[in-house]
């Protein structure tokens, strides 16, 4: 964890621009400019501002944010809960497609549903997701008018409309994810078909749904957890060109516009945030590999 | 039976005219009630609108804020928070300001000269006009409780419009916020005397000012940033949209009423859309190429000037403009057309020239050799890579070496700070209501134009107080600009907006949307 907020302060601070710029804005000029960094502190050898750093984060404090006059602990946490919702409802969808499709490819390996599913993850893994959107959008939001183009409302406070704007961008989002892992969940279906107790089970007489879903399945489930996982890790950090187009507030929203502004405190909080959030997946994964495959023990 | 046929035809006409032009106000009573939702590009880096010139604070803060003079439809300044315009004593000295009497602030406290003077300090403490003209003030005080004056150092041509601008204005605050918040101190308290007041601020999601039922309107009609001012809807919810084309998709399905910065190229599909308006909102900003002239190449003025011959801005500007004539204008003077005294009609300007023979003759007789010149730009903005990339090949073809550097906003506005990292970048010049005011001709700002016979010009123009005199100055500086090149002037680009049809009263000729005095008539 100390190397990772060390390395993303000193990468942050070694790339060009200028926070106080930025917030000054075109007609500044430069003394204005000079009494701001002053203010901010920004004006610090680089050495004493990390240290200040370490000591405000040893204090549970992550700093204040330039331009949203806000802790960063309280811009994080605004800012969760459209994230999670996001990332829940597409790991739903990518989880809804991709594994069955993988089984069903896997299963009927060289089939026409193999060919046709695996056309259609290679497209989702090839489709850009602002195209994928913004053509969603123009279809089910511009032209037939079902869904709001872009927005966000809160599960906890309105249901109806939370799931009227999230459907979209689940479904955009999901069927990117699902695509790898409809692949990953394919090749393992394979590998694990090929085994010598599936040949077992099937001389045994058994009806080939049996084989598939209680023998093949299960043993395939490992490899397709981990994919899961680093799917869920990669969109804790919040899926940014998603949340972007539609404007979602939440956290890859915000990290943009923290790297664009230069708003060093919150770029640091958000990629604190997301190696929190690996390591904590990580460890999920772990725990659930060994309640999928007996096997695993773990002193 | 003739005579009536011809009445009828002649009020079916006025009455066709009149729709068509919209200009005029619908017949049928202002609606009062409803929420207005406006997209727009992003968040505010803050709505303390003495601590930032960026045009998104503006455009906010103004709706909360009030100065003691505001800008017409001519961009001259007229009272808001003073009664009217000052008394200025015989050796023009010092000026008295009668504050109007009963404003309410937004928690309820009533304006006094004691707020005033605390927010004018503040803000000739931290504003770039307010220091501009800070330089010149010897002190602000109160006489009583609607009396201020101001003493000056000198006679100064620039106090009123100073007062009456609206970027980085010398808005009023109430004197516990200034004191609470030092001039370097962004304020995250907002409380004004505007028709709007502030309720939520949620960072991404919204920002939500609603009607402020104690406000007390001026009795004079509305005109540009001034006069009377009336709140018609109940609640007016910002939606920061960063993508510019799901800002277009929710005016094409009406989740938003009114969407500003929308990208040029939306132009004709906005126009084809049922229920929306598309606006031309000019001025917007003349492009500019800024030369550094602490260091490096550029210093030389025959480059410069070899710089300014070389282009031909009309495709430039058509292109920038996604081909569209209506977006763009081509102008020299320094003023826009809009700005209405200070707009100059020099003839004979070398202003698009597109005389390759001159600029080659120039950059030999500057010694040029083909040394690359850094052109800093940035695809933040579209509008300043597409004219610095067209610019790149016009000028190769003269014979410049162009070195396009293209870098993110953040990194061109620290870069532009320091004379040894470029030779020349982008950016737009939006309007600057008082020839002190412009920014690039001064010694303090990126580009570092500190020449003797501007300086002269500009130091002469803000003691002079007759508008004539001050107007014969305002071209000479114009002459001399154009032979000592410190920036290249491009064409004017205007900006695109749209409001919904159902938005009605609102003024389409303001640079900066205002939502006093509209509503909705749905």
């Amino acid at each position: 964890m100390l190397v990772v907020v060390t390395v993303v302060f000193l990468l942050i601070h070694l790339i060009p621009g200028d926070p106080v710029a930025v917030i000054l804005g075109p007609e500044a000029n430069a003394q204005q400019i000079e009494d701001a960094r002053r203010e901010l502190g920004l004006d610090r050898p680089l050495h004493e501002q990390l240290l200040r750093f370490y000591a405000r984060l040893l204090r549970g404090d992550l700093g204040r944010s330039y331009f949203l006059d806000r802790p960063v602990t309280q811009a994080l946490w605004e800012r969760a809960e459209p994230t999670l919702i996001l990332m829940l409802c597409a790991l739903f969808v990518a989880v809804l497609i991709g594994v069955p499709a993988g089984i069903v490819a896997g299963a009927y390996q060289g089939s026409w549903w193999d060919r046709g599913l695996m056309t259609l993850a290679l497209l989702g893994v090839c489709v850009p997701g602002f195209w994928l959107s913004l053509n969603f959008i123009y279809l089910f939001s511009v032209r037939l008018g079902w869904l709001p183009v872009a927005g966000y409302a809160s599960v906890f406070q309105d249901p109806v409309a939370a799931a009227r704007y999230m459907l979209l961008p689940a479904v955009s989002l999901g069927f990117n994810q699902s695509a790898l892992i409809a692949r990953i969940a394919r090749s393992c279906m394979i590998e694990v078909l090929r085994q010598d107790y599936i040949r077992t089970a099937r001389a045994k007489g058994l009806a080939e749904r049996s084989v598939i879903f209680l023998h093949a399945f299960r043993n395939a489930l490992v490899p397709v957890v981990t994919v899961i996982g680093i799917t869920m890790a990669i969109l804790i950090g919040g899926a940014v060109v998603t949340e972007i187009v539609f404007n979602i507030p939440g956290l890859g929203r915000l990290i943009i516009s923290a790297i664009l502004r230069r708003d060093y405190p919150v770029v640091q909080g958000v990629v604190l945030l997301t190696a929190a959030a690996y390591m904590l997946i990580n460890l999920m994964v772990d725990v659930v590999y060994a309640y999928i495959d007996p096997r695993i023990r773990y002193a | 039976m003739r005579h009536v046929k011809t009445t009828w035809a002649a009020i079916t006409l006025a009455v066709v005219a009149l729709c068509l032009t919209g200009s005029v106000p619908d017949a049928t009573a202002q609606k009062k009630g409803g929420v207005l939702k406006v997209g727009n590009l992003g968040e505010p880096p803050t709505l303390d609108v003495h601590w930032t010139t960026a045009t998104i604070t503006e455009v906010l803060a103004n709706h909360i804020y009030e100065g003691l003079y505001s800008l017409d439809a001519k961009s001259q300044p007229i009272p808001m928070l003073a009664e009217g315009m000052p008394a200025v004593s015989k050796d023009g000295l010092t000026y008295t300001f009668k504050l109007r009497q009963g404003i309410k602030f937004h928690n309820g406290k009533e304006m006094t000269s004691t707020d005033v003077v605390a927010s004018l300090n503040r803000w000739g403490a931290q504003s770039t006009y307010g220091k501009n003209l800070y330089t010149r003030v010897a002190e602000v005080r109160a006489v009583d409780k609607y009396t201020v004056q101001m003493q000056v150092k000198e006679k100064t041509a620039t106090v009123v419009i100073s007062l009456a601008i609206p970027n980085n204005a010398a808005a009023i605050y109430p004197k516990e916020v200034v004191d609470k918040f030092k001039p370097a101190e962004k304020a995250t308290e907002w409380i004004g005397t505007g028709p709007f007041k502030l309720v939520e601020w949620k960072p991404d999601r919204h920002i939500k000012m609603v009607r402020f039922d104690e406000y007390l309107p001026r009795k004079e009609a509305a005109s540009g940033y001034g006069g009377r001012k009336v709140v018609h809807i109940n609640e007016l919810l910002w939606m920061p949209v960063p993508d510019a084309a799901t800002r277009v998709a929710q005016m094409e399905t009406g989740e938003l009423d009114f969407a500003d910065d929308l990208d040029l190229n939306a132009y004709d599909r906005l126009k084809k859309t049922a229920g929306v308006q598309p606006i031309v909102a000019k001025p917007y900003y003349w492009l500019v190429a800024v030369f550094n002239k602490k260091e490096g190449l550029m210093t030389n003025q025959k480059l410069r000037q070899a710089w300014q011959a070389a282009l031909d801005m009309e495709p430039i500007m058509k292109n920038v403009a996604g081909g569209h004539a209506e977006l763009y204008r081509m102008d020299s003077s320094l003023a826009f057309v809009e700005n209405t005294p200070w707009h100059t009609k020099l003839q004979g300007l070398p202003w698009n020239e597109h005389n390759r023979d001159k600029a080659k003759r120039l950059l030999r007789e500057a010694g040029y050799k083909g040394e690359p010149i850094r052109f800093m730009t940035t695809q933040e903005y579209k509008w300043m890579y597409d004219f610095a990339l067209l610019s790149k090949q016009q000028l190769e073809d003269a014979g410049f070496t162009i070195d396009l550097q293209v870098v993110d906003w953040a990194t061109l506005v620290k870069r532009r700070n320091n004379h040894k990292e470029y030779d020349a970048f982008t950016t737009g010049i939006g309007n600057a209501y008082d020839p002190t005011h412009h920014v690039y001709l001064t010694p303090n700002w990126p580009g570092w134009t500190d020449d003797e016979d501007i300086n002269r010009l500009l130091a002469e123009l803000a003691g002079e107080g007759d508008y004539k005199k001050r107007f014969a100055l305002w071209e000479q500086v114009t002459r001399t600009f154009y032979d000592k090149v410190p920036v290249a002037r491009y064409g004017d680009l205007f900006g695109l907006r749209a409001s919904r049809t159902h938005v009605k009263g609102f003024d389409t000729t303001l640079m900066r949307p205002r939502f006093h005095n509209v509503w909705l008539d749905k």
